[in-house]
């Protein structure tokens, strides 16, 4: 038995190493690329040189107080989107779904609208943590609302698309009953972009998302019991509804969390997770980092394309995640016809 | 409450000059974000509202780095003539380039409210930034926030002789005004674009501009007794015929607009404006995007150009 | 029998009085529903207020009309053919893709020359074929969960390009902002004629087919069994839906939930027989487009607000107790 199981995972367990040292790579060559570019761009050379304080040409500003923070972002919320996925792809049962579909964005975008609207003169410096609260609260409701009635899979998404229309048509209410999209200027930071973010946006979420994501992949386990059906589950002596719900409380905060902090940026939770899928198997302890280092690398390139594509304007990296996601999409419509209907 | 805290940091600003006795030295200017350091008269300025950038035009000062929306035609002759070229576009304003700013090597930013307050710890991170209300101030506060430049680049003075000029400009068109043959009309701006036609509500920029002026306005609130929350009023024709404006003055955002659609309508002809040929075209752009004491005197021409059209009408 | 005719009655009542409110309310205090009757009776030389009733009211109200029915039974046919309470509009993610056609319009209209009203059919049915294709509509029944989880993805991207807009010139966010939330305070009669051509012409098609609809609902082995060809009647309930939605967005702009609330609603009153449903879900549209247009110019008056946001916030609570509720969705 034992050699049995030895002998199949040795072949896998190399080509697990070659994926991971790959995407390592990749992300380590995609970071120091996203540090070069911008409305003025630099190079490898001074990026390392400022990096790493050497002797010669430095631009310490560009590098340290523009781009790095903005790096480290991408890096914690390409993560935490990606983990947010495989956790809620895991527990719907396909791989369709994505944190989207429990709320957090419109729940975000409604919380921001609402604060504008009664709080006019409020200091806007706090509107990361109203979006974050704002996400956090509708995955609630959607996550109460799916739960009194017994959670299915498919009731949980159409609690979770019901409620992100209502919150949807109550951020265009404001929009229209405005007539000045000028006055939702704050908007502009939910767009899925990392304009102005910088180190005091870090300090405040890096600790919150490292924990988070390590009680994550503690919990991998429990989400792959989770995958074989609640009788599976219950009978190799879980209690599924407690997992579930700590599980989506986990995904919830990764996913509201990154969108105050970055925005919408559409697609990471979905494809993440699905590409994660695709190289090295749906088994959540694989997965989930995997997921993690993809999830970083579509981050990192979004920004940095967006900032390298027509500058001084950047375009937003929600817009070129989404970008990314369509070809990816169909592609995986095209492909794997079967894995969708499970 | 915003005039107050200008005329506090005016007051502030005047008291450190007089105790300083004209030292060079740091000052300090207090704006909507706080209060921030500026060094004494900065010379790489970095202005992110067109109405900054007319602050400093009306003073001869050319900023370094200022925000285009990337259309280069959005920064008129009229301020090229006083700023030159030599400045660079940081992108748009709703989200300009904080790299290139910063390579700018600033040494003062000037920011609006609604629109950079997010960023404003960024901003101050590349230089000293100072925050004013340009997008939702009316006509005094940006006299006010002029001045409250001026002080800030170490131009009090220049700003203060500025703006006296522009106040007795501002009164000689409010006399023209005022003797004008209106004959009890009533004046509204708006703006329109192929999608719909904006009115400019009485506490927007261009509406207390024109009240200053003593002109009527049609949305006023006196009237009706209807008070309009938005600054920007989406009108319909049947609203545009309830308001009635006895003179329209339009500002043209697009090459067929619903306007030139109405055109043939009753309901359109009916309006007094128009049934009686009061309808004026004049620079969308200059009225509803620049503001400031340079942008308002090109509305006076206008709006004189104007008033001088309704009086000859009107005598006929 | 008796109850019926008290259903119709009531569907009636409804009808008028939404009407009534939708031509009475507007810009204009001193128009109201008795220029209407005026319009009526009078044929001589006519007032100002009338001719505000007949080139802007009245075209306004049949443009609610029109649209609500044209939604509605675009609605009751897709959740016919696909055998899916769900499908609509607002759920297959078409709505978000006639908002994302109309933005490019908008945004580059050097590139996408076509107009924004052509854009806006292009994007919802390329939306809508995208969302089937995902779900596995084209080899078969569709389940509901990959159907709403593709409708989200799709969604999600027309809305990743829509928001954009946002950070771009405020102009452009407006005019956006406008074409994408169902505005219809510019409607004048030359709007009203495809509308009206495709209500026509969807009405009587879909009655003709009702008693296939009736079979394909029950099930293709069941069609089938009585000598139906279904993928005949498929892909004529396909076409008259996709004709029905576009020349709506076309018009009007997307309308959320009123092809996915009305015929729920419908079916509860009238029951699953789509020889009285059809008609039924049309009288309910056009209610509902009517009911939410009179509140459009109300909420914020003297302004006003596109009545496709109106519709959204009546028609998205009642989904949300329908997904908390009903048994029918959990198939």
């Amino acid at each position: 038995m034992s050699s049995v199981v030895s002998r199949g995972t040795r072949a896998p367990s190399l080509r697990l190493a070659i994926i991971f040292t790959t995407l390592v790579i990749a992300v380590a060559m995609s970071s120091l690329w996203g540090l070069s570019v911008g409305a003025f761009p630099l190079s490898f050379q001074v990026v390392i040189n400022s990096l790493l304080d050497l002797d010669g040409p430095q631009q310490t500003y560009m590098v340290m107080v523009s781009r790095l923070p903005r790096l480290v972002l991408a890096l914690l919320c390409g993560a935490a989107l990606a983990i947010s996925g495989v956790i809620i792809q895991g527990i719907v049962r396909n791989p369709l779904a994505s944190p989207k579909i429990i709320g957090i964005n419109s729940g975000a975008a409604f919380a921001v609208c609402l604060l504008l609207a009664l709080l006019p003169q409020v200091a806007l410096v706090h509107m990361p943590l109203i979006a974050a609260l704002g996400g956090a609260l509708a995955a609630f409701l959607v996550l109460v609302g799916a739960q009194f009635r017994g959670v299915s899979p498919l009731r949980l998404a159409l609690v979770g698309v019901a409620v992100g229309m209502l919150f949807d048509s109550g951020v265009d209410f404001y929009l229209v009953a405005n007539h000045s999209p000028e006055q939702a200027a704050p908007m502009v930071w939910l767009t899925g972009s990392l304009w102005a973010r910088s180190w005091e946006h870090v300090d405040a979420v890096w600790a919150l998302l490292c924990v988070l994501i390590i009680v994550g992949y503690g919990l991998t386990h429990q989400l792959d019991l989770i995958g074989l059906g609640d009788d599976m589950a219950t009978s190799l002596g879980q209690r599924v509804a407690l997992t579930r719900l700590l599980l989506l409380g986990i995904a919830t905060l990764l996913a509201s969390i990154s969108v105050g902090v970055v925005g919408v940026l559409g697609f990471v939770g979905l494809m993440a997770p699905h590409m994660a899928a695709q190289l090295v198997g749906g088994r959540a302890r694989v997965q989930l980092p995997c997921a993690a280092l993809l999830g970083m690398l579509l981050v990192i390139l979004a920004d940095a394309v967006g900032r390298a594509i027509a500058p001084p304007i950047e375009v937003s990296a929600g817009v070129l995640t989404a970008l990314f996601g369509a070809p990816f999409f169909v592609l995986l419509m095209l492909k794997n016809r079967g894995d969708l209907q499970q | 409450m915003g005039n107050r805290r200008f005329l506090s940091s005016l007051a502030a600003a005047g008291f450190a000059l007089l105790s300083l006795g004209g030292i060079a030295q740091a000052r300090d200017v207090q704006h909507e974000l706080g209060t921030t350091n500026v060094p004494d008269e900065p010379k790489r300025i970095v202005v992110l509202e067109f109405s900054f950038i007319d602050s400093l035009a009306a003073v001869g000062v050319a900023p370094v780095g200022l925000t285009d929306d990337n259309k280069p035609e959005r920064i008129t002759e009229q301020y090229r003539a006083i700023i030159g070229n030599d400045f660079v576009s940081v992108g748009t304003r709703k989200s300009p380039s904080l790299e290139m700013i910063a390579s700018l090597q600033p040494d003062l930013i000037i920011a609006d409210k609604t629109r950079h307050s997010s960023a404003y710890k960024s901003l101050s991170a590349i230089a000293p930034t100072i925050v004013l209300d340009s997008l939702t101030g009316d006509y005094h506060s940006a006299l006010e926030q002029a001045q409250v430049i001026g002080d800030a680049i170490g131009k009090s003075e220049e700003m203060k002789a500025r703006v006296a000029a522009h106040t007795a400009r501002f009164e000689s068109v409010k006399a023209n005004v005022a003797n004008a043959k209106k004959e009890g009309r009533t004046f509204q701006f708006g703006v329109v674009s192929s999608r719909g036609l904006y009115l400019h509500a009485p506490h927007s920029y261009n509406g207390s501009l024109l009240m200053a002026l003593g002109l009527p306005l049609s949305l006023s609130a006196e009237g009706a007794g209807v008070s309009y929350e938005s600054a920007y009023v989406k009108t319909s024709l049947e609203q545009l015929s309830e308001i009635n404006p006895g003179v329209l003055l339009l500002g043209r955002y697009s090459e067929n607009t619903v306007t030139d659609q109405w055109k043939d309508e009753p309901l359109y002809k009916a309006v007094t404006a128009v049934k009686e040929e009061q309808v004026y075209y004049v620079s969308g752009h200059n009225w509803a995007r620049l503001r400031g004491i340079v942008a308002s005197e090109l509305t006076f021409d206008e709006l004189e150009a104007a008033l001088a059209k309704v009086a000859e009408k009107t005598g006929k | 029998m008796a109850r019926a005719s008290i259903k119709l009655l009531v569907l009636l009542g409804a009808l008028l009085a939404t009407a009534v409110l939708s031509l009475h309310v507007g810009g204009r205090a001193d128009v109201g529903i008795s220029q209407f009757f005026s319009l009526l009776s009078n044929s001589g030389e006519r007032t100002l207020q009338e001719l505000v009733m007949l080139d802007i009211r009245m075209p306004r109200t049949v443009v609610a009309i029109l649209t609500g029915i044209n939604l509605a039974i675009a609605g009751v046919i897709l959740q016919a053919i696909t055998r899916n309470a769900l499908a609509s509009p607002s759920i297959l993610g078409i709505n978000q893709g006639a908002a994302l056609g109309m933005t490019l319009a908008v945004l580059l209209p050097s590139v996408f020359v076509v107009g924004v009203e052509a854009m806006a059919i292009i994007g919802a049915l390329l939306a809508g074929t995208l969302t089937f294709g995902f779900s596995g509509g084209f080899r078969g029944s569709i389940r509901p969960l990959p159907l709403v989880l593709s409708g989200v993805a799709v969604g999600a991207f027309s809305f990743a390009m829509v928001r954009f807009t946002f950070t771009l010139d405020d102009e452009v966010a407006r005019d956006v902002i406008l074409w994408t939330t169902g505005d219809i305070s510019g409607v004048r009669w030359h709007d009203t004629t495809a509308l009206s051509l495709w209500a026509f012409g969807g009405i009587l098609a879909a009655m003709l087919i009702a008693h296939k609809l009736n079979l394909l609902a029950m099930g293709e082995a069941a069609a089938q069994g009585v000598g139906a060809d279904p993928r005949k009647t498929l892909l004529i309930g396909a076409v008259i839906a996709a004709g029905l939605t576009g020349v709506s967005v076309a018009t009007a702009g997307p309308m959320a939930f009123v092809g996915l609330v009305v015929p729920h609603l419908c079916r509860i009153v009238v029951g699953a027989d789509h020889r009285r449903l059809l008609p039924a879900a049309a009288v309910g549209g056009a209610v509902l487009l009517l009911f939410a247009d009179g509140l459009s110019k109300l909420v914020v008056a003297p302004e006003e607000v596109p009545v496709g946001v109106i519709a959204a916030l009546i028609g998205a609570p009642y989904f949300v107790y329908q997904a908390l509720f009903s048994k029918e969705l959990d198939l």
